[in-house]
Order: C-alpha cells, then sequence, then structure tokens
C-alpha cells in the first residue's frame, strides 16, 4: 500500500512541487515568481526550498543577472517521481482505498 | 493518514496552483510579444505622422518583424511555453487569416483612408486580445479595451496629431500593458 510522502505533504512544499512539476522537465522557476506563486514569506519558501533541496525532489542554482543574484528552483527526476506518487495516492485515498 | 476529504483539498490545492504556473506562464510570454508589438507600433506610428509617405512601408515592416518575432519566440524558446510544438504553426495560420480578413474589409469590400486604417487595425487587433482575454486572464480583456476606447476616443477627438496619438495609444498602450502582466 502506498503511503503519503511526509516531505512533499507538508502543504507549502506541495505547492512549490505542484508549480515546479507543471513545468517541461528542465525548467525552472525564479524564487521571486515561487513566492507570488504559493504567496509565501521569503524566509518560510526558502526554508522549504531547503528542505525539498536536502530530500533531493529540487535542484536550486544561484547565479547573477546583471548586478541581481537571480535563485531558480528546479524539480529533479527524483522529485518528480515522489510527486507523482504522492498524486497517485491522494487519489488512491479519494476512491476509497485507503484512509 | 489523512481521510478523503483532506486528500481532496490536496489535490485541489495542486490543480490551483497549476493553473496559476500556467497562466503565469501565458503571461510571460504575451508580456514579450506585447512588448515587441508595442515598439514595432509605436515607431511605425511615427513614421506615419513624421514621413506620411513612407507609412506604407512601415506598416509592411511592422507586420513582418511582428509576426517573425512571435515565431522566433516559438523557435528559440518553445520549452518554456504553455502549450505544443504545434502552435508555432497555428500562430502564423492566425495571423495570415487575421491579416488576410483585415485587407478583404479595408481594400476590397471597403476603400479604407489612413485614419480609418489606423484606427480599424489597433480595434482589430485588440478585438481578439479581449475575445483571448475571456479564456485566458483578465489583463487581456483590460488591455484590449483600455486600448481600444482610447483608439476611438483619438479617431473622434483628435485632429492632425491623430499618429502621433496612437503611437502612444497603441505602440505605448502594449508596451505598457506587457510590463504589467510581467508584475501580475
Amino acid at each position: 500500500m502506498a503511503e503519503l510522502d511526509d516531505i512533499i505533504h507538508q502543504p507549502l512544499r506541495l505547492k512549490i512541487m505542484a508549480a515546479l512539476n507543471a513545468l517541461p522537465a528542465t525548467a525552472g522557476l525564479e524564487f521571486s515568481r515561487l513566492k507570488k506563486l504559493t504567496g509565501a514569506t521569503d524566509g518560510n519558501l526558502g526554508a522549504h526550498i531547503e528542505t525539498l533541496a536536502k530530500a533531493g525532489y529540487v535542484s536550486v542554482e544561484k547565479a547573477f543577472v546583471g548586478k541581481k543574484p537571480q535563485t531558480t528552483v528546479t524539480a529533479t527526476a527524483a522529485g518528480r517521481g515522489a510527486f507523482a506518487r504522492h498524486v497517485a495516492t491522494l487519489q488512491e485515498i479519494i476512491a476509497g482505498k485507503q484512509g | 493518514m489523512i481521510d478523503s476529504r483532506q486528500a481532496s483539498a490536496a489535490l485541489a490545492d495542486i490543480d490551483d496552483i497549476v493553473q496559476r504556473v500556467k497562466q503565469s506562464q501565458l503571461y510571460e510570454l504575451a508580456s514579450l510579444a506585447a512588448v515587441w508589438w508595442g515598439v514595432l507600433v509605436f515607431a511605425a506610428n511615427l513614421v506615419t505622422w513624421l514621413w506620411p509617405i513612407y507609412a506604407v512601408y512601415a506598416w509592411v515592416a511592422v507586420d513582418v518583424l511582428g509576426v517573425g518575432g512571435l515565431i522566433a519566440l516559438r523557435v528559440f524558446d518553445p520549452k518554456s511555453h504553455p502549450f505544443g510544438a504545434g502552435v508555432g504553426i497555428r500562430l502564423f495560420l492566425i495571423f495570415a487569416l487575421f491579416f488576410a480578413f483585415g485587407y478583404l474589409v479595408t481594400n476590397v469590400v471597403g476603400h479604407f483612408g489612413p485614419r480609418q486604417l489606423g484606427t480599424f487595425w489597433p480595434i482589430y487587433f485588440m478585438l481578439f486580445y479581449t475575445l483571448a482575454g475571456l479564456w485566458f486572464g483578465y489583463a487581456f480583456v483590460a488591455i484590449g479595451l483600455g486600448i481600444t476606447a482610447l483608439t476611438l476616443f483619438g479617431f473622434f477627438y483628435i485632429g492632425e496629431a491623430f499618429p502621433l496619438w496612437m503611437a502612444f495609444v497603441n505602440g505605448g498602450g502594449l508596451i505598457l500593458g506587457g510590463l504589467w502582466m510581467r508584475r501580475i
């Protein structure tokens, strides 16, 4: 029986993974855009991205565009797989196979 | 373990964020297109105002560069777009039909003068913008209706300086609208 992924299940991390998973495989989102999409604060978003990065679910790339630092977050293959399994588990729960 | 109500709420959150990502990508792409067309339209209206004899060349250049720019956006950065690869061809066909119908109305069915042409093409273009907005987001509707209203105001109330008015209303409006879309 499939288990919910504890790392992804947290509401903000679920939103982050859903947003990144909606993009093509190699595309990422800038930190500022992710912040706008999720409605999170800088500190909160940063902390949850770090948790996802430690789990290997996202990669974080920092670069300078002109003089401005730009952080881009991209879902890894492992992250996409974990997210797909998490969604499948949620659907199973709704279908009454679990919970 | 969570119950089915909580699972449904989680899936609804996912759907909501996916829709927002898609709209955000669409606005980003539309923003680039609007700014590109805005710069071209601004320049062509200035040419029309300053050197009316060259206006026809300026507008042909705008159409070629405008459509070419949109296709280049598809060709050079297709992976970041929210729609499939077939959109490039469809985009080209949409513009071909758009210009064919516009030409039919302005040169065959009717014989529009410079002022009528300068009014018809922007409001015709903005009609599609507004209609697209009914599916893709309110920003398109706001930009479409705003530019249409100001264009009609210019048609009825602005005299000789109409092309200059249109440079700022149509060109400037598209540039500002495009930049606004990036911030939504």
